[in-house]
């Protein structure tokens, strides 16, 4: 083995390297605000070991709800627009550990919950603006609504709404569920071997892993199912993955295999491989209305990246840190979704774990 | 008449730029960590009082006994932070280490920037259990893989060494006799510098804004109060209020601190009283200043709180020149270490003396111990090498033991 020789700290190259190693370490552009789970200064925060966040989704007025993981599942509603600001905890369910995903839908949210019974879906109500946070509120907590198991003794998956808002398709370990909200009746679909998130298409249809070489495709308007619709591309897939993000404006799906492989979908088939994440696997992602994918990625302290399907490169932004309203490190994400204006919201899932924005670099015409 | 006092360098380890840890071990004699974070390969090296020939020790260097050489190209094994910990039924000493040296050929080192590289990132921190008595490593084992240890306690009756870990802040609990850890999660962004246990074997230290956080055992839950810690409200806001150093008063159920933020408070804590206990606010321990200026933080500090054998409680806070807030004259040092003494009934607090070293200030103090003959000793960081004071007590204000209930944290 080469001997080390010692670094010779009065060297020339000391201070760019120092520079390099200490502040190239936390977010390199963009800026991040970590918010806390509550109405702070008039709120308690979700408490420490129940709000891993797991789960995030927009609704069409820009509101963020969300759900968390730890000793008890917590559904939530964020707001950062206008006279606003606070994330409100709608309520939480005893006995339940896991929130797999939120679903805004045409009347109102659902979460898929795990328990140790398994997976249930309950509905929420939207959450009305209200009048002026910097003045005077008042909030009240609706009832949330348990619409049952997905299928009975099975954790679930992920699931999403589907076009309409109006059923909620799912997936367990081993078969994939529909819900239909208006009449409050959850059935199983089919058998299937689950594995990582399902993802609804611009044309309406739900693509989810059909084991590990091939995407299921699933329309909620005829209720067919079909097995083996595509192959997947070479890649690891399973343990979680494919994540997937979906850019609104142009429909662009963004998978992503356990190795931190991205790949596009648009529905008949995938791209080749776009990049690959610096380090796997990728906790959280969501692209953004100009195109670019962002997201976490690697374990234990994770690291943002840019996909930028302009320049096809995937670029490391740097450990995430806020300065503004809370002094945090960000270490582990779970959730993202993308946020009324286009900034990508993320879902921190720790101990204490708070809404965390990101608002991208603006990229110079 | 003020007490006696002297530097000891550290002169057989002249990379070492801080003295992050100084405790009585179980044989009632005072050990220190020597510590070089601030040299690439910098390696930290266990130091011990030697009252026969009034001079120190050299045990052990810390990167052998672990078997993680300082030249390995990994952040080294440069600090015993606030970790060290004694064990009295069997005289054996726990210390942990902690990260921040650079790998020997690098100029610095980021513990969230090397996380995922595996030649450059710290290896983790090691618990090495020291025989006192033979003088001899017992064993070693890895308590914290890829993270420093910030600071331990022990509960020597149930052996349980509780921990937490930098930079991603975990709270960790460790079985002794089966060598096996528990990462129990994250409390926040900045390091309690301090961790204690209470007569309840419940666990306390603080998050990022000063608010008290307890494990309790009984329930295998991890609590969080909805209190702040004393800070200064003029300017402060709870922000870094952390517990920086912590000790408890002899045959009573308090916990004397002062907290890790300019204007430090000195704190006094009853644990068995309500919730949460009850939280005194004693006032800042330094001099007032110009609130405009984010303070350094080696300048306004207050550490090595330590209850002597006179049953009063001592701590070194900084003081330095201001023209304004503090015009000392030219018999002062820019910045001083002043030795307090305050009386737990009364609470008067009295400069009992000012720590001198030769040629440097001396206002940074870490911990302090009181050792078995009586007197007093102080970890110092500064310029290098660095090394440790004794504070030699008035014969009428030491006894013999007056370490003893002995402090079980670092």
């Amino acid at each position: 083995m080469q001997k080390r020789k010692r670094w010779d700290l009065k060297s020339p190259e000391t201070k760019a390297l120092v520079d390099e190693i200490v502040h190239g370490t936390f977010v390199k552009e963009g800026t991040m605000v970590a918010f806390p789970a509550c109405f702070p200064g008039a709120t308690a925060q979700i408490p420490a070991d129940e709000s891993h966040i797991t789960a995030l989704d927009v609704s069409a007025d820009g509101l963020i709800y969300g759900g968390t993981s730890g000793r008890k599942v917590h559904l939530f509603v964020a707001m950062f627009h206008g006279v606003t600001g606070l994330v409100f905890d709608l309520g939480w369910l005893e006995g339940s550990r896991r929130c797999e995903a939120v679903c805004c839908a045409k009347n109102g949210f659902v979460a898929a919950v795990n328990g140790p019974t398994g997976g249930r879906l309950i509905a929420g109500k939207y959450q009305p603006l209200p009048f002026d946070l910097i003045q005077e509120w008042g909030f009240s907590r609706s009832p949330l609504d348990d619409l049952g198991e997905a299928v009975k003794g099975e954790d679930i998956v992920h699931a999403v709404a589907d076009g309409s808002g109006t059923k909620i398709i799912g997936t367990t370990r081993s078969h994939l569920f529909a819900c239909d909200l208006e009449g409050k009746a959850v059935k199983a679909v089919a058998k299937t071997r689950a594995a990582g998130q399902i993802v609804l298409g611009p044309s309406g249809h739900v693509y989810g892993a059909d084991g590990k070489t091939s995407l299921w495709r699933y329309d909620p308007r005829s209720e067919r199912l079909e097995r083996r619709w595509v192959a997947l591309p070479a890649g690891r897939w399973g343990d979680g993955s494919p994540k997937w993000a979906k850019e609104a404006k142009s429909g662009t799906l963004y998978a992503v295999d356990s190795q931190g492989r991205i790949f596009s979908f648009d529905e008949a088939k995938f791209s080749k491989e776009l990049g690959h994440t610096q380090v796997a696997p990728v906790g959280a992602m969501a692209a953004t209305f100009d195109g670019r994918l962002f997201g976490a990625c690697g374990s234990g302290i994770s690291r943002l990246f840019c996909f930028d399907p302009r320049g096809g490169s995937v670029r490391d932004l740097g450990v995430a840190v806020s300065v503004i309203e809370r002094r945090r490190y960000g270490y582990q994400f779970g959730a993202a979704a993308v946020g009324r204006d286009g900034e990508i919201v993320l879902g921190e899932d720790d101990d204490l774990g708070h809404v965390w924005l990101y608002f991208p670099k603006i990229v110079p015409r | 008449m003020a007490y006696e006092t002297k530097f000891y360098q550290f002169t057989e380890h002249p990379d070492s730029d801080s003295c992050w840890s100084l405790s009585t071990g179980p044989d009632g004699r005072i050990y220190a960590s020597a510590c070089a974070e601030g040299v690439p390969g910098g390696v930290v090296k266990l130091v011990r009082y030697d009252e026969e020939h009034d001079r120190l020790q050299y045990l052990l260097d810390l990167d052998e006994m672990v078997d993680d050489p300082r030249d390995s190209g990994r952040a080294t094994q440069c600090k015993i932070h606030y970790s060290f910990a004694p064990s009295m039924h069997d005289g054996v000493l726990y210390m942990a280490t902690h990260l921040s040296g650079p790998p020997i050929d690098r100029p610095a080192y980021s513990p969230w920037n090397s996380w995922h590289d595996p030649e450059r990132c710290f290896r983790g921190s090691a618990l090495l259990a020291f025989d006192t008595r033979k003088d001899q490593v017992l064993w070693w084992d890895t308590l914290i893989p890829k993270e420093g240890c910030r600071c331990i306690a022990l509960d020597e009756e149930r052996g349980m060494i509780y921990a937490v870990s930098y930079p991603r802040d975990h709270f960790i609990i460790y079985d002794i006799e089966k060598r096996r850890r528990r990462d129990f999660g994250r409390i926040g962004s900045i390091n309690s510098q301090a961790i204690f246990t209470d007569d309840r074997h419940r666990v306390w230290t603080s998050s990022d804004y000063g608010h008290l956080v307890r494990y309790d055992p009984e329930k295998d839950s991890m609590e969080m109060s909805p209190y702040m810690l004393p800070h200064d409200l003029l300017y402060q806001n709870g922000f870094h209020s952390v517990f920086y150093d912590a000790v408890r008063q002899p045959g009573t159920d308090c916990i004397w601190a002062v907290t890790w933020i300019a204007n430090p408070r000195l704190v006094r804590i009853r644990l068995n009283e309500g919730e949460w206990g009850r939280v005194e606010d004693l006032g800042s321990t330094t001099q007032g200043r110009d609130l405009t200026l984010p303070m350094n933080t080696f300048r306004d500090h207050c550490g090595g709180v330590a209850f002597a054998g006179d049953g009063q409680l001592y701590y070194v806070a900084s003081r330095w020149k201001d023209p304004q807030y503090n015009p000392m004259g030219d018999d002062h040092e820019e910045m001083e270490g002043v030795v307090t003494r305050v009386n737990p009934k009364t609470l008067k607090r009295e400069e009992v003396t000012v720590l001198r070293r030769p040629g440097h200030c001396a206002q940074y103090v870490s911990r302090g111990a009181v050792d078995h003959n009586g007197d007093l000793f102080f970890g110092h960081v500064g310029p290098r090498p660095v090394g440790i004071f004794k504070v030699e007590m008035p014969p009428d204000r030491k006894r013999k033991d007056a370490h003893l209930p002995i402090r079980t944290w670092g």
